[in-house]
This record gives C-alpha cells, sequence and structure tokens, in this order.
C-alpha cells in the first residue's frame, strides 16, 4: 500500500468511527417522509420534485460534510501532535496532504453515493422511474465534490479551521455565482470593473457546470460529452489548488 | 560524538587513493555542522534564537544523551533533524541526505516527547499504517508488530482503542511504532517520561538491546541518572547551545570526588580525637562515616583507625555523578534561550 493510500484509508476510518453514516441514515428518513408529505400536492410531478430535493439535498449536506470535516483536517493533526510521528516516516509532506485530500474526498463521496442511492431507490420503487438517467448528475455532482475538497484542503494548509470553513464555504457560493459576477462586470459600465470581474470569473471554479439535476428531474440523461468535459476541467482545477496545497504545506514550519 | 563548530567547511582535495579509500568508509549516521535555528515572532517581530550554532556527528552502534534543561533546544535540534523545521543556518546530514529526502528517514525511528497517536484505532491497527508508511510487507508488519507489542507489555491490548490507553500505554506504543522498521537510527525524546520504575528499566532494556543489534541511539532526557547509566557519550544543551559532549567517562574523568569511610567499634573518646585531627565523624545507624576528600587525608585517617583499634567496615570512592558534572556544567550560563532582537 502506498503511503497516500494509507493516509487515506486512515481518514476514512476516522470519519467512519465519528458515524458520519447517522448523517445519511438521517437524511434517506427525511427522504422518505418529505416524498409521502409532497406527493399528493405534487400534481403528477412527484418523482421530478422528489429527484429535484433529493440530489440538492445530498449534494448539499456532502459539501457541508466535507467542509466541516475538512476544516480541522491538519489544524486536529498539529494540535494533537499526531503529525510529527507520522512525518518522520519516510513520506513526502505532498503525500500526507494527498492522502488526507483523498480520504476526506472518499468519505463524503461515500455519503453522497449513499444518499444518491436512497434517492434512486424511491424514484426507481417508489415512482417506477428509470432511475439510471440519475446517474450523470451524481458523476458531476462527485466531481464537484472533488473541488470543494480541494478548497478545504488549500484553505486548511495556511489557516485556521473557522476562516478554512469560511472561505471554502465562500469560494463554492461565488463558484455557483461566477456568470452573474460576469452579467454584472458587463453591466456595470466601468471598464476596470468588467475586467475585474473577468479576472475573478475565470479564477473562481464554474460549478453551476456540474449542476444537472433540472435535466436529469426531467428524465433526461447527461450527454456524454458534458460529463467528460466537466470532468476534464474539474480535474484541472482541483489539481491547481492541490498543487498550491503542496507546495504551502511543504514549507510550513511543523514546530 | 565528535563536536564540531561552525559551518561545514570544502573539504580539500584529495589524491585518487584516499578517494578511493574514503569510499569504503562507513558514512557517519548524523552530521550537524553550525546549526541555528531562529523563529520570529509574528506580532513583535522580535527574533528567538532557539539552538545556536550546534554541531555534532553521530557515529554508528552508540548511545548518545542530548542532555539540558526545559528549554534548552533539545526538542527543536530533534525536529530539525527529522525535518519537521529548517534550520536557520547550518547542515544536517542524516545517513548522508538531506532530512527532508524521505530516503534519508527510511531506518530510522522516531519517538516523539508525549506521544499522541490517532485515537480511533487500535494498537495493531496503528501499527498497521506505520508499515504502510514505510512500505513493510503486511505479513512481516504483523509478525514483528505481535513481537513488539509482547515485548513492550501491550500484547492484551492489542485491539483496545488508543483513546482508552493510560500514559505510559501510550509511551509503549510510541516506543513500539519507532522500532517496527528495525530502524538503523533511533530518536527518542524524553523516551522514560510517563513510565515507572519498572517501564523504565525495560525501556533502558530495550535500548542496550538496540546497541547489541548494531542500532544508534539518539536520546533526549533530563532525567539524569537514567541516562548515565545508559549512555556512550552525551551532549550538553542551555540556552540553545552545546555547552560540552563527549564520552559519559571522559565528562566525568575528574576522578574520585571523596571517599567514604564506614568505620565500627570506635573505642570511648576515639571519636574526640577524630576530630581534633579534623575528621567529622557522623553516625549513620550503627556506623560511623567519615568523609575526607583528599588521599593523603585518607592515609592518615586509616592510619589512626588502624592503630586506635577500630574496625573498617568500608573504604567507597564517591565520584562526581552525571547529575552532578551537568549542574557544573550549566553554572554561569543563562537557562533560557536568547532574543537578538
Amino acid at each position: 500500500m502506498t503511503p497516500i493510500v494509507a493516509i487515506a484509508r486512515n481518514t476514512v476510518r476516522e470519519a467512519v468511527r465519528e458515524r458520519i453514516a447517522l448523517v445519511a441514515v438521517a437524511f434517506g428518513a427525511a427522504l422518505v417522509a418529505a416524498s409521502q408529505v409532497l406527493s399528493p400536492l405534487a400534481l403528477g410531478v412527484g418523482p421530478k420534485i422528489v429527484t429535484d430535493f433529493g440530489l440538492a439535498g445530498s449534494s448539499l449536506l456532502a459539501t457541508l460534510l466535507a467542509i466541516t470535516l475538512g476544516s480541522t483536517l491538519l489544524h486536529k493533526e498539529l494540535e494533537r501532535r499526531t503529525v510529527y510521528a507520522i512525518m518522520a516516516k519516510p513520506i513526502r509532506r505532498a503525500e500526507f496532504l494527498l492522502g488526507k485530500f483523498g480520504g476526506l474526498w472518499a468519505t463524503s463521496a461515500g455519503l453522497l453515493l449513499l444518499m444518491s442511492l436512497m434517492v434512486m431507490a424511491l424514484v426507481g420503487l417508489g415512482y417506477r422511474e428509470a432511475p439510471w438517467v440519475l446517474t450523470g448528475s451524481i458523476l458531476l455532482t462527485l466531481i464537484e465534490l472533488g473541488i470543494v475538497t480541494a478548497f478545504v484542503v488549500f484553505y486548511s494548509s495556511f489557516t485556521t479551521p473557522g476562516l478554512t470553513a469560511f472561505f471554502a464555504a465562500a469560494s463554492v457560493l461565488a463558484g455557483h455565482f461566477a456568470d452573474d459576477l460576469l452579467y454584472f462586470g458587463k453591466q456595470g459600465g466601468s471598464r476596470a470593473l468588467e475586467i475585474a470581474t473577468t479576472v475573478v470569473y475565470w479564477v473562481l471554479p464554474h460549478l453551476t457546470l456540474f449542476n444537472a439535476r433540472g435535466l436529469v428531474s426531467h428524465g433526461e440523461p447527461v450527454p456524454p460529452e458534458r460529463i467528460l468535459f466537466a470532468a476534464s476541467y474539474g480535474i484541472l482545477y482541483l489539481g491547481a489548488l492541490l498543487v498550491a496545497a503542496c507546495a504551502i504545506w511543504d514549507r510550513r514550519e511543523l514546530r | 560524538m565528535t563536536p564540531t563548530s561552525g559551518p561545514a567547511r570544502p573539504a580539500p582535495a584529495r589524491p585518487a587513493a584516499d578517494s578511493a579509500m574514503r569510499a569504503v568508509e562507513p558514512l557517519s549516521l548524523l552530521t550537524l555542522a553550525g546549526v541555528t535555528k531562529s523563529y520570529r515572532d509574528p506580532m513583535t517581530l522580535r527574533s528567538f534564537t532557539a539552538v545556536e550554532d550546534v554541531g555534532f556527528t553521530l557515529e554508528r552502534g552508540e548511545i548518545f544523551g542530548l542532555l539540558g534543561p526545559n528549554g534548552a533546544g533539545k526538542t527543536t535540534t530533534i525536529k530539525m533533524i527529522l525535518g519537521l523545521v529548517r534550520p536557520t543556518r547550518g547542515t544536517i546530514r542524516l545517513d548522508g541526505r538531506d532530512p527532508h529526502d524521505p530516503r534519508a528517514r527510511k531506518k530510522l525511528g522516531y519517538l516523539p516527547e508525549s506521544p499522541c497517536f490517532y485515537d480511533h484505532l487500535t494498537a495493531a491497527e496503528y501499527l498497521g499504517l506505520v508499515g504502510d508508511l514505510f512500505q513493510i510487507d503486511p505479513a512481516v508488519v504483523k509478525r514483528r508488530s505481535g513481537a513488539l507489542l509482547e515485548r513492550l507489555g501491550l500484547a492484551g491490548h492489542a485491539r483496545k482503542p488508543l483513546r482508552k490507553y493510560s500514559k505510559g500505554m501510550t509511551q509503549r506504543l510510541g516506543l513500539a511504532q519507532a522500532l517496527l522498521n528495525e530502524p538503523t537510527l533511533l530518536i527518542l525524546d524524553e523516551p522514560m517520561s510517563g513510565l515507572d520504575p519498572i517501564g523504565r528499566a525495560e525501556v533502558k532494556q530495550i535500548l542496550r538491546d538496540e546497541r547489541s543489534r548494531g542500532a544508534t541511539v539518539l536520546l533526549s532526557s533530563h532525567v539524569l541518572a537514567e541516562t548515565e547509566a545508559i549512555c556512550d557519550r552525551v551532549g550538553i544543551l542551555s540556552g540553545g547551545r552545546l555547552l560540552e559532549s563527549g564520552s559519559v567517562t571522559g565528562l566525568l574523568a575528574g576522578g574520585v570526588r571523596e571517599w567514604e569511610v564506614v568505620v565500627d567499634g570506635i573505642k570511648p573518646g576515639g571519636l574526640a580525637d577524630l576530630e581534633a585531627l579534623g575528621f567529622r565523624p557522623v553516625g549513620v545507624g550503627a556506623h560511623q562515616v567519615i568523609r575526607v576528600a583528599e588521599g593523603n587525608a585518607l592515609q592518615e585517617l586509616l592510619g589512626h583507625l588502624v592503630r586506635s583499634g577500630a574496625f573498617v567496615h568500608a573504604v567507597e570512592p564517591r565520584r562526581e555523578t552525571l547529575e552532578e558534572h551537568f549542574l557544573k556544567a550549566l553554572e554561569g550560563t543563562a537557562r533560557s534561550p536568547k532574543g537578538d532582537a
């Protein structure tokens, strides 16, 4: 087993033993309860509402989990001094950080998949609709979750848990409104503002690219070329964040 | 240990034959030359020197004690050796490599001061993780883990979560994880901390066993009586500076400090005679104990005792202990690290 996989496995194990799966159980119960309440009011569009509500809810919960678990990721290691014994082993600092990223992504992705399976089961069994249409949207959300996790790891490599959570949440929120920012910059009438908003637009992650929930809730599958493009963009974006995080973490003094 | 001072100088050119000889010489396991570490307070911007111009070389197969009071710079020095902290000046070579190179730590075992491990894991799982980081075959890890936990008295607690471990048990696990890769260099920061007398004796035996196996041990401690019994060489750090270094016997070569003569059966009036000669007998149980500082005085005392018919039970030379030497070395030096703003 490589050091990255070993660190990742330990990160997952820690999260699992903190009983984060209970979040998925609570989500499942809430989903079933909500579908029972909303279906009679939906006037024939019950599957659409359940799909929309279920996929958005699972994405939000997984994102919140990645931010809350990840914001203390490195801080806890330094505060409890567990990192000293680990970093004295023959591993690179970058390997440690990538292992932490991998473990956090795997944990939040596992939770997302668990919750998504519940949505698919409800759509398939409860409404007799084809649940596999949802897979494209779930895949895109998994990639988005990778970007969120990379943001958390990036901020936690140099700042406190509180600021990490704040910056990561702000980055995710801004990433969902990147197109609006560009639009407002163009409408502002100032050339400087337009340039500034354009720069910020290109720096921010284009998270709307990963939102195909509207499409699948109408029973339309996500085109493979969109998944391919979004995956390429997502991997490049999170890769750049991780390179920056590793460079910062590598220079950090473990006093 | 060979003390050095200042940065390493470039080696002069050597003839080809000499270079060939050097190629087969074993490299020093650890070399520090002119190592300094300063920190800057982010609020006041004042500079703080934790370690200053420390240099020494550690040869293979010895137990070396890095001694000093709290705040002397022992842990900072160790963290620089491990690559956790970068020196501000100077060079460190661990098995001939920069400590930041993971290959330099391949055969290194490290026990941190007051160690803390992942409390969601059991001892067996933690040792498994350590084995994975060293990329040791899982079957070998399992075998070595079992043997180490048995040796350290933790075999019955291998499946217990580490959050339920006492301080002493955590310290023992720390030693187990440091020994898992069968290291050639073992760095132990306060290894006796948190252990009861039995645990300390076991640790000392383990360190002796490791030395017999060929491992080199660098340990930091302020428990000097323990250190004196196991270290081949010591270095005394104070205020970030290496005050003194050398073999324990070399440092304590001042020889006999005084003699303690244990006497019995002194006749009536004998005590007054001894006091008149300048000796001061002290009653200890049924015996009288007389301490003399010089050899001539000892000869005179023994002659007098024999002539007076007293029974001499024992004549014991008292040597300087490492603790006494350590306190002497610290006299006149600042105990706190320096600020050089």
